[in-house]
């Protein structure tokens, strides 16, 4: 006979975690992770900002390709790794969505 | 990033040799270039030198052209009594361009951007790498 493996939540946790949930605390670092994704996009965007700006002067013939070639690899690495985190992060969230509750 | 900042680096280099390329082609150009009126100096070499620069926005050594100046060796004389630049006694001053010279500071000037760019090349590989451990 097989048994079956059962979750022991005692009441006093259970009232700690209701509790806890609500007073709107948030994780130690819940704010901190959205303002440092926000800033490394805003990087992103800054830097395919930049790289579209010294395309844009080299085509009309000024600045040098050099330029173009280190601006545009900046913003390609950027945008890697910004939709790399993405994943990842999608991927946890799917992780916990899909988690039997 | 030290990644990141050897991609400047490299391009700083990259920029460096292309000027100096310049520089050369205006002397291969130029190796013929004789003065105008009677006596007068023909076509001058020019050189190029190089320095390193802290960049402090990145905060690392780059390289720039410190100055394009010129070669003043003698001209070396040629007797040409119908060229219009010939003096009193029929010789004619030419550019004191040696064009062997020319071609080995090219190989020299190519060599040297090949690996700058290899530089570039590495340092993207590597990012690209590391990046590729977060998929």
């Amino acid at each position: 006979m097989s048994t079956i493996p059962t979750i022991v939540v005692t009441p006093a946790a259970a009232a700690d975690a209701y509790g806890r949930v609500d007073r709107g605390e948030q994780g130690s670092s819940g704010g901190d992770f959205g303002a440092t994704l926000q800033r490394a996009l805003q990087g992103a965007v800054d830097s395919f900002h930049a790289a579209d700006a010294k395309t844009v002067e080299a085509l009309n013939g000024g600045g040098n390709l050099t330029d173009v070639v280190t601006a545009l690899s900046r913003a390609e690495l950027t945008l890697q790794t910004a939709t790399a985190v993405r994943d990842r992060v999608v991927q946890a969230y799917q992780d916990i969505i899909k988690m039997p509750i | 990033m030290d990644l990141d900042k050897a991609l400047d680096i490299a391009a700083s280099g990259m920029d460096a040799q292309t000027t100096r390329l310049r520089v050369i082609a205006e002397n291969l150009a130029n190796q013929d270039s004789t003065g105008s009126t009677a006596g007068a100096d023909p076509y001058r070499r020019k050189t190029i030198t190089f320095e390193n620069r802290l960049d402090q926005q990145i905060g690392a050594d780059t390289v720039r052209v410190k100055q394009v100046g010129r070669d003043a060796s003698e001209f070396p004389q040629r007797y040409d009594p119908s060229n219009p630049a010939a003096n009193s006694a029929g010789y004619v001053k030419l550019p004191n361009v040696n064009s062997m010279a020319e071609m080995m500071d090219m190989r020299e000037a190519e060599r040297s951007y090949n690996a700058n760019l290899a530089v570039m090349q590495t340092s993207r590989g590597m990012l690209t790498r590391t990046i590729g451990l977060l998929k």
